[in-house]
């Protein structure tokens, strides 16, 4: 029964560490330059439930580290690169560590 | 008093680098700092805040020496900078800048100080390897009124990305109209940026130094 308890406590922890996404993934259309990409990561640093900000110009692409049990949604995404002057085309949610989405950025893959 | 009038259009034209070099808008919340020396005739400081994307205001001061002669004149200014349509394409940007200001000039050469406006627009189209603006930007006072229309085109020998050093090669073309000067000036242009940071310095066809360093925060 005591064995029965601990599983069922570990499920329920890696339900809820797996309900909302580590990192969000944006393509982001207009990301031209380093201006571009220093006015998008001011906008998003500012977001309460936003724990860090990679911004790839080769790809295209803008990616948040959500803090532990947080969560941005769609529409705050979308309006935060809005008012930042630029175009969000498509947005992804994913368990993968913003230091590794850095890493394979780094080695140009998207 | 042409030559002077020529000298002073030269200076003012180079006068005017946030709106003839880079965009007058940086991104939202930012603010630009920026100090430009221009041929041995012109010291510029400037400096906006942009509090959305769209618009930044803010104001500067420039000061023109002529060269030739003792003659100087002094313009602090206010000015609205509006970004009136952007295009945000997969892998390039093009906008269309308007903008409008007010300020006080003195100069040796008259008494006191004299109401001066100003109104421009600007015209772009960015990717990551290639750049092109063109940009018209009127000054005019009870003693002087001008127009000049600046063409650059632009070239990355490479690539950068955000955190990276950017290096651009531009050729500037300039035209000054309402007969105070003649021809086109030319200038070929090394720009360097890297984060907020922005060095640019170059030649003018007459083999005048023309430098200008900005910063974004």
């Amino acid at each position: 029964m005591k064995k029965l308890i601990h599983i069922a406590a570990a499920l329920a922890v890696l339900v809820a560490s797996s309900a909302t996404a580590a990192t969000i993934e944006m393509n982001v259309n207009g990301l031209v330059c380093a201006f571009c990409a220093q006015g998008i990561e001011k906008k998003l640093r500012k977001l309460p439930a936003t724990a860090d900000v990679v911004v790839s110009l080769e790809q295209r692409l803008v990616a948040v580290a959500l803090k532990d049990g947080q969560d941005i949604s769609d529409a705050d995404l979308r309006k935060a690169l809005t008012d930042a002057g630029y175009k969000v085309i498509g947005i992804q949610r994913t368990d993968e560590p913003i230091d590794a989405v850095r890493g394979r950025l780094k080695q140009g893959k998207r | 008093m042409i030559r002077w009038s020529q000298r002073l259009v030269g200076a003012l034209a180079l006068a005017t680098p946030i709106c003839a070099l880079a965009k007058p808008i940086a991104f939202a919340d930012g603010t630009t700092v920026m100090a430009e020396y221009g041929a041995g005739t012109m010291k510029e400081i400037q400096i906006f805040y942009a509090p959305e994307y769209n618009y930044s205001v803010g104001g500067g001061r420039v000061e023109l020496d002529s060269d030739e002669t003792p003659k100087s004149l002094s313009i602090t200014y206010a000015r609205l900078n509006y970004l009136l349509h952007r295009w945000n394409l997969e892998s390039a940007q093009a906008n269309i800048f308007v903008w409008g200001g007010a300020g006080s000039a003195t100069g040796n050469t008259f008494r006191g100080a004299e109401f001066a406006g100003n109104a421009g627009a600007q015209a772009d189209f960015e990717t990551r390897r290639v750049y092109a603006s063109l940009e018209t930007d009127w000054q005019g006072a009870s003693d002087f009124s001008h127009r000049i229309d600046t063409l650059q085109l632009g070239l990355a020998p490479y690539q950068h990305d955000y955190n990276g050093l950017a290096t651009w090669f531009v050729v500037q073309a300039r035209d000054y109209t309402g007969g105070l000067h003649r021809g086109t000036e030319w200038a070929a242009l090394l720009r360097l940026f890297k984060g907020g940071t922005w060095v640019e310095a170059g030649v003018t066809n007459d083999g005048k130094i023309q430098a200008m360093t900005m910063f974004n925060f």
